[in-house]
């Protein structure tokens, strides 16, 4: 999955008149409006019975070419209510909300999580009476679902769009087949900061440590997985996040538990709505949440310039979210379609521009270049081939319970 | 006695009580020796259920007892007792100004004001506190350019003090009413005998009103600090790492660590904890009059001094003595009116915030804008519903008003009507016509306001008849069970929710193998369908205890009289039951309803983890989306669900009022008496 990226600089390519009339194509073709979302079906040739209809001839709209290559934009029309368990803030709302009830006829109701635990938890309690129909689990975590019972295998041919993610994103080592999963998006990891506060440059893990336990001390948040601080640790300290090396383990929890637990604030997956309000001065966050929190700075009357995103260095993460369909689904059909829709190049950039990361379509550049010219803050979303080449995939290893402890222990330190 | 044992049918004394006690075997002493059993195994996620009960062993209780887990506990004691304290420090002087200060007409409207917060959702209440505290918002920026903080502003956010202040906040109602019933009952005669045997104004507070408002403060005591022991919603919110609470991280425990044995461990220890706390507290209530009794020279000396003074200026004449209460009435005042002002604060930025133009519910975007509640009437369904709901209202007042003036109605038929148009309507509008989901067709929130009624409605009915029923074996025909019976009760109610909550979540699952029952849960049948049975199990639970205790002080204080004089006339018990017991409890029925109505409507702890993704109510989809950004129309929903909650208790106060119900009466038995 380390082949595929899009160089910020790209979209500045294009000269600044074409832009704009890209541009205004581009929103009449996306439907962002709610009344766009017939244009939207229009423009893809969709139609309302589940009939294939590759769109591989210049865009009938507009008479110009979308990207290259063929792209699938079937709809599938279901109907009731279709439940999604997701991570926070990962549609864009108008997506889940008229779009979805226009296109394909489903009320969509969102709830969220803030770890893959928490989703596995809820699932296996409820004995596959959850009433969830898609969720969203990070990849590495597939095959322990499967195992258990806790998602369903796809009917594929009720998702013909799959055709459109990249290759590159497809056939993972979680489900070699895509028979379970399909990528939603991918992302990564890193930290945002106040730069009044910490006025110096950060770039590694090592700089987040150093900078939590100094200038942000006691206004420092950390995601809320046990993995992800786990890998920051090794990160920092040059260790591989998959191994099970139990002297790591123990020097890794001392660390956390003994140094850095008293000077978080916070254990936070979410935090571009509390750096908003002012309550962090520095975060781990998931790219995609702290590009949200640049855009919630700006909506409070704050400052967005003074704040700076990195990519945790030396190493850092590359996660990979998937749609997947929970046992015992109640609309597996409406699942179906939504999963199917979310694939069609247009909704997919929509969504992108909202959550903030890469949907893993294939041509990405030509689809943003072409569907999004103006998409705000790309280098936060889309990272060069020797930024992919530092991004590490976790492994779920004997050593996850261990992680898991660490960040519980850690919350114990933390709050006493 | 003789006559009337004769008379009635010789079922088992505890027969009334049977269904109750069915219902908390089946879903409250099963599911929590669960809970206890798991807290002896071992984790292993490689299960569905992970936990191994294969070696038991006791290391999850040496580990919670490990000192970075105990912290936890003594901090979260510690938030419950201050708070707990405040409550009553805070709600004392509210509760006295309005028991003893001020006209009969105010105190309607003081006890309205403090109640009326609690309608609206307590979880948005707690997410509005985000709001003043943030370090960036605009009271901080006000006072930072004030000048009266530094330039970093406000830094309680995440911290244990924004939880304390929101917890004091969030139960303080629950203090004051209990305070206030049993102030408003102490005989005035007594505090007049006091101050003619010439003890001053503080003695007579001390040493009249305050032990006779014992029961009243023990009540506020109860009804506050076991509830803020398993608080968890409010840590989550505003607590941050260093304002964790017990709830929280048992809740965690449960479903982010999936270490259910430790989980369980932390969650029995934690009842222990609760009665220990409690034990402690009676021993030292108990040990009080001794205490004044040992300090007797010391007060009588200062009772002495400021009997000589007041007598001093009673000599001269009564204008003196008048004008000093008015100065301690307009301290009261203004005390009273600073409490009810932080009573609303939160209210009123809900309000406001559900205008606001910005995309976040909790931060300012500078200007207003009713995009959120254009939603809301832009379809028309907001417009037909409220048509609909008028016409079937007007209709039915229309009824009994022809009904009225035929005199061979019964008038106890004709003052029920109007709850039941109102019901009537409900439903229409409700189950017909699916308008909640019309007016909000962004994200499921209509469908989530409409679950709330449902389960609300669903768990108050079940509440009010195990209750209603069991209450009344308790106070007539009390045995050897009563005991074992209300030992129950009190550890439902001491169980912090989140215990329930994993009881019930594990429970229902292992039901799943029980015959016919199991194939209820599992693969659901009307009700059964889309989990909604479990929010009426998981919220009737506590709701039932509360109705039984108030039934069943209700009818303690009755004569039995009348009920054996139907007997001795030859009433079957069933007759006697419908025509004497119904109506004396009648009132406490329907403040044990009340109660019940407004704490199910708020269930955010049990009802989050046994809710399923089609019966999500409005506090567990508020909750889900604190983890995410709260977007202003959840102010918007939280506004409508408060004015629809209003509207139905209005109308039923209304109603009672005209059907001859006391509506102090009830204020009384709601808060305990």
């Amino acid at each position: 999955m380390t082949q595929d990226h899009t160089p910020p600089q790209l979209r500045m390519l294009a000269p600044e008149n074409f832009r704009e009339k890209l541009s205004r194509r581009a929103i009449f073709k996306m439907g962002t409006a709610a009344a766009g979302l017939a244009i939207v079906v229009a423009a893809c040739g969709g139609d309302d019975d589940a009939s294939p209809s590759t769109d591989g001839a210049p865009d009938t709209t507009d008479g110009s070419p979308l990207a290259s290559g063929d792209w699938s934009r079937v709809i599938n029309a279901a109907s009731g209510t279709l439940a999604m368990y997701t991570w926070g803030d990962y549609n864009d709302p108008e997506l889940v909300g008229k779009q979805a009830e226009g296109a394909l006829g489903v009320t969509m109701k969102v709830d969220y999580f803030n770890s893959n635990e928490d989703l596995i938890t809820k699932l296996s309690t409820s004995g596959g009476s959850s009433g969830f129909d898609i969720v969203a689990p990070t990849g590495p975590y597939i095959p322990q679902m499967i195992e258990k019972g806790l998602i369903q295998k796809f009917d594929k041919t009720l998702i013909p769009n799959m055709v459109n993610v990249d290759q590159a994103y497809l056939a993972q080592g979680w489900d070699p087949t895509n028979d379970y999963s399909v990528c939603k998006n991918w992302g990564t990891t890193g930290f945002i900061w106040d730069s009044s506060v910490i006025t110096r440059d950060m770039v590694t893990w090592a700089d987040f440590f150093d900078a939590c336990m100094d200038e942000a001390t006691g206004m420092c948040s950390v995601l809320d997985t046990g993995p992800n601080l786990w890998g920051a640790w090794c990160w920092a300290n040059g260790k591989d996040w998959n191994s099970t090396d139990a002297a790591d383990l123990d020097a890794c929890e001392a660390f956390l538990v003994d140094e850095l637990a008293q000077h978080i604030k916070k254990f936070d997956s979410y935090p571009s709505t509390a750096i908003a309000e002012g309550a962090y001065s520095l975060s781990m966050a998931w790219n995609g949440d702290a590009r949200q929190a640049f855009y919630r700075i700006i909506e409070a009357g704050g400052d967005p310039s003074v704040w700076k995103w990195a990519v945790g260095g030396p190493v850092t993460e590359l996660w990979m979210d998937n749609y997947c369909i929970a046992a015992g689904a109640p609309n597996v059909e409406a699942a179906h379609a939504w999963i199917n829709w979310e694939c069609v190049p247009e909704i997919s950039i929509q969504d992108l521009q909202y959550h903030g990361y890469h949907t893993g379509m294939r041509d990405m550049p030509d689809l943003i270049s072409e569907l999004a010219p103006d998409l705000d803050r790309g280098e936060i979303i889309f990272y060069s081939d020797s930024q992919v080449a530092t991004m590490s995939t976790q492994e779920i290893t004997s050593a996850i319970d261990r992680q898991v402890e660490m960040l519980n222990r850690m919350k114990a330190k933390a709050g006493a | 006695m003789y006559t009337r044992d004769r008379r009635r049918w010789r079922g088992p004394k505890f027969v009334l009580a049977i269904p109750a006690i069915i219902w908390y075997l089946l879903f409250f002493v099963i599911p929590i020796a669960f809970v206890v059993i798991y807290s002896f195994g071992t984790k292993d996620t490689s299960r569905l259920l992970p936990v191994d009960l294969g070696k038991l062993t006791t290391a999850n209780y040496s580990e919670v007892f490990d000192d970075t887990f105990f912290k936890t506990f003594k901090a979260t004691l510690r938030i419950a007792i201050v708070a707990t304290l405040l409550c009553l420090g805070i709600g004392l002087p509210v509760a006295y100004f309005t028991a003893f200060k001020v006209s009969e007409k105010w105190r309607v409207v003081i006890l309205a004001l403090v109640v009326v917060p609690s309608f609206t959702s307590f979880l948005i209440r707690t997410v509005a506190w985000r709001i003043p505290l943030a370090p960036n918002g605009e009271f901080s920026r006000w006072l930072v350019d004030l000048g009266l903080i530094g330039d970093r502003g406000i830094q309680l956010l995440e911290t244990p003090t924004a939880v304390q202040i929101a917890i004091v906040y969030n139960y303080l109602g629950f203090m004051i009413l209990p305070l206030f019933v049993a102030l408003d009952r102490i005989d005035v005669r007594m505090r007049e005998a006091s101050k003619d045997l010439g003890a001053g104004r503080i003695a007579t507070f001390f040493g009249v009103t305050l032990p006779l408002a014992g029961p009243g403060i023990a009540a506020g005591v109860l009804l506050t600090f076991i509830p803020m022991c398993g608080d968890y919603v409010t840590a989550t919110v505003l607590g941050g790492a260093k304002g964790n609470m017990i709830g929280s991280m048992i809740a965690s425990q449960f479903s982010q660590a999936q270490n259910w044995p430790l989980g369980s461990a932390m969650a029995v220890l934690m009842i222990g904890a609760v009665l220990l706390v409690l034990a402690v507290g009676a021993l030292l209530v108990s040990v009080v009059p001794f205490i004044l009794k040992a300090l007797q020279p010391v007060t009588q000396s200062i009772r002495r001094s400021l009997n000589e003074h007041s007598m001093a200026s009673a000599k001269g004449d009564l204008p003196s003595t008048a004008r000093r209460p008015d100065v301690m009435r307009f301290v009261f005042a203004v005390w009273t009116v600073l409490v009810l002002l932080f009573m609303f604060i939160p209210i009123l930025l809900v309000l406001r915030h559900s205008f606001n133009s910005g995309s976040s519910f909790s931060i300012w975007a500078g200007h207003t804008s009713t995009k959120w509640w254009g939603e809301l009437f832009a379809s028309g369904a907001t417009w037909a519903m409220i048509i609909r709901f008028l016409v079937i209202i007007g209709v039915v007042l229309l009824v009994r008003r022809v009904l009225l003036s035929r005199a061979n109605v019964s008038k106890r038929v004709t003052s029920w009507m109007g709850p039941l148009g109102f019901l009537l309507a409900f439903v229409v509008n409700g189950l017909a016509s699916d308008w909640f989901r019309d007016i909000f067709d962004f994200a499921g929130i209509g469908d989530s306001i409409r679950n709330s009624f449902t389960a609300a409605l669903g768990a108050t009915v079940i509440a009010v008849v195990l209750g209603g029923l069991s209450g009344v074996a308790l106070a007539r025909r009390p045995g050897a069970w009563t005991k074992i019976f209300m030992a129950t009760v009190f550890l439902i109610l001491v169980t912090p929710e989140i215990m329930d909550a994993i009881a019930l979540v594990t429970w229902f699952q292992r039901v799943g193998d029980i015959p016919v029952l199991g194939y209820l849960f599992r693969n659901g049948l009307g009700p059964f369908n889309g989990g909604m049975h479990k929010l009426w199990v998981g919220q009737s639970l506590y709701a039932s205890a509360v109705v039984t205790l108030i039934v069943r002080a209700r009818l303690a204080g009755l004569d039995e009289a009348l009920e054996e004089a139907a007997a001795d006339l030859g009433a079957p018990p069933a007759r006697a039951f419908r025509q004497i017991t119904l109506p004396l409890i009648s009132s406490a029925l329907i403040a044990g309803a009340l109660l019940s109505f407004t704490l199910c409507l708020d269930n955010a702890v049990i009802s989050t983890l046994v809710s399923e993704a089609g019966s999500t109510t409005f506090p567990v989809a508020l909750l889900g989306a604190t983890k995410s950004t709260i977007k202003p129309f959840w102010g918007v929903g939280a506004v409508m669900l408060f004015m629809i909650t209003m509207g139905a208790l209005a109308f039923v106060a209304v109603v009672l009022r005209r059907s001859g119900e006391s509506s102090s009466d009830i204020a009384a038995t709601l808060a305990g008496g």
